[in-house]
């Protein structure tokens, strides 16, 4: 990559996402921020998103995306961990390799991929475990995200188990590592590597090349990302490089230090007292995100809203979306799409509303899990350093006119 | 510096089109505050990453930022020396901290 001249001094532009500098007092987890403006700059593939960084690229989606189950790849969030990203990449040469503890060493080019195995598809939640961390006070650590950084689509790919099948696994093989094509700055700086535990592998885990029916989007990890539906995003390495297949885990930065939570029943502990023992994010809890109306919604007195969002969990399942509008004393169920796009992807709601009162009104929208899951109050979600994990009942006000 | 580069996108495009050829991602330069130890937020810290991502990090206290600071040595191996942790941590504290040493 051209090195830029980053020595200049900084020019003042328009577009940097404002940092929120409430001043609520501490230890109260509240909504996460909500009026992030969209950037004026378009990064390639993507219309203008909320932005945090160009470098690595940070793009957040704005709220009003979540009305569907699925989320345009053009709107879709991006997040990157390394400044070098390969600016280009030849379809026709990518290959992937899979090699350590296998009998025979593959190299697949994406062309063989597309036509040597079995095709198959899942639609799943892409979600970050930081996603909604500006709802922490104290303020935690990381990218202060509003709720947009997720997305759901129909990932198209080769299960993963059938190319290790392929290769075939020496019989102490434990641990599956995944390398994405990501750079640092530096040599030493470690490099973005996952690990899977082979007993979490299932037929849902798959090396996806396409998204909601095109190749994925560059920001998203074209040619080639890791899909595991239920899991948080961080694991879903992009722009896959290597497969590699140990019988030991190998002590890495992005699994041991970033991406954990602590280990304790409530996951949580206080800014003056860090809990020790941690682990990591892995599977998503319940959550739903209104996607209309919004705060800059208008909305008429007496006229027929219909309020519409998303819920997901890990794959148990959403069985119903309760909401409210009189502040949480009264909840009502809203209308769940079919469900046909599967477990692991959004159920999209709605909810037919007639606002009988002028003014401010809070509309909440709680999902409830299959195994009886539900989401708490925002106020109810304790502290986190990392502000992972955040699930609060989801509130939107808008001044009823 | 470089002027925001603005991708042209390509609406119907047919499969891998789109990465032919090099892909730009726009540069994007953040306000940033000015003053005292700048120098080694721009010397350290824009080798590897925007300001975007610093100042998107909200209001930290001055324990906050040393260990950020010390991360990217530790972890992602920055090469600086205690001086350049010392001027970083002030700098991110007397222009983003929220006033708490802890």
């Amino acid at each position: 990559m051209e090195r830029r001249d980053f020595f200049k001094k900084a020019a003042v532009v328009a577009g940097a996402a404002a940092v929120g500098t409430s001043t609520t007092e501490a230890g109260i987890t509240q909504q996460p921020i909500d009026n992030r403006k969209i950037s004026p700059v378009a990064f390639p593939e993507k219309r203008p998103l909320i932005m945090y960084s160009d470098r690595p690229p940070l793009l957040e989606t704005p709220r009003d995306v979540f009305t569907s189950a699925l989320t345009p790849n053009d709107q879709f969030f991006v997040r990157w961990h390394m400044p070098d990203i390969p600016t280009h990449i030849d379809p026709d040469t990518y290959t992937i390799h899979i090699n350590g503890l296998v009998k025979k060493e593959l190299h697949i080019s994406l062309n063989d991929l597309k036509t040597k195995f079995e095709q198959v598809e899942v639609t799943a939640v892409l979600q970050c475990g930081g996603n909604s961390r500006s709802a922490f006070k104290p303020i935690a650590g990381g990218i202060q995200w509003g709720s947009g950084a997720m997305g759901c689509a129909t990932w198209k790919g080769v299960r993963l188990g059938d190319i290790l099948d392929q290769a075939g696994l020496h019989k102490d093989a434990r641990w599956i590592g995944f390398n994405g094509s990501e750079k640092a700055a530096y040599y030493e700086t470690p490099e973005f590597i996952r690990e899977l535990e082979l007993t979490e592998l299932d037929d849902n885990v798959i090396l996806a090349y396409e998204m909601n029916g095109e190749d994925l989007p560059y920001l998203n990890g074209y040619p080639l990302r890791l899909v595991l539906p239920g899991y948080y995003s961080d694991s879903w390495v992009k722009m896959l490089s290597n497969i590699t297949v140990t019988n030991e885990y190998k002590k890495l930065f992005f699994m041991d230090v970033a991406y954990r939570v602590p280990d304790n029943e409530t996951e949580s502990e206080t800014p003056e007292k860090k809990f020790k023992k941690t682990k990591p994010i892995k599977k998503m809890n319940v959550k739903s995100v209104i996607g209309y109306p919004t705060k800059e919604s208008i909305v008429n007195h007496k006229s027929h809203v219909v309020v519409r969002g998303v819920a997901w969990d890990d794959g148990h399942g959403i069985q119903d979306v309760m909401v409210s509008t009189d502040n949480g004393k009264t909840w009502d169920k809203a209308l769940l799409d079919d469900g046909k796009l599967g477990r692991y992807a959004y159920r999209a709601f709605r909810f037919p509303f007639k606002p009988a009162k002028f003014g401010k009104t809070t509309i909440m929208a709680k999902a409830i899990t299959k195994i009886g899951e539900e989401q708490p109050l925002a106020k109810d979600i304790k502290w986190n350093h990392g502000g992972y994990k955040y699930n609060g009942i989801d509130e939107v006000t808008v001044e009823v006119i | 510096m470089k002027n925001l580069i603005l991708i042209a996108i390509l609406a119907v495009s047919p499969l891998f089109a789109q990465v032919k050829e090099n892909i730009e991602v726009p540069y994007v330069a953040f306000p940033i505050k000015m003053g005292k130890n700048f120098d080694a937020i721009q010397t350290h810290c824009l080798m590897c990453h925007s300001f975007g991502y610093i100042t998107n990090q909200g209001r930290q206290s001055k324990k906050f930022w040393h260990g950020k600071v010390v991360k990217m040595v530790v972890h992602f191996k920055a090469p600086m020396d205690e001086k350049a942790i010392q001027e970083t941590t002030d700098y991110l504290f007397e222009h983003y901290g929220n006033g708490k040493l802890q």
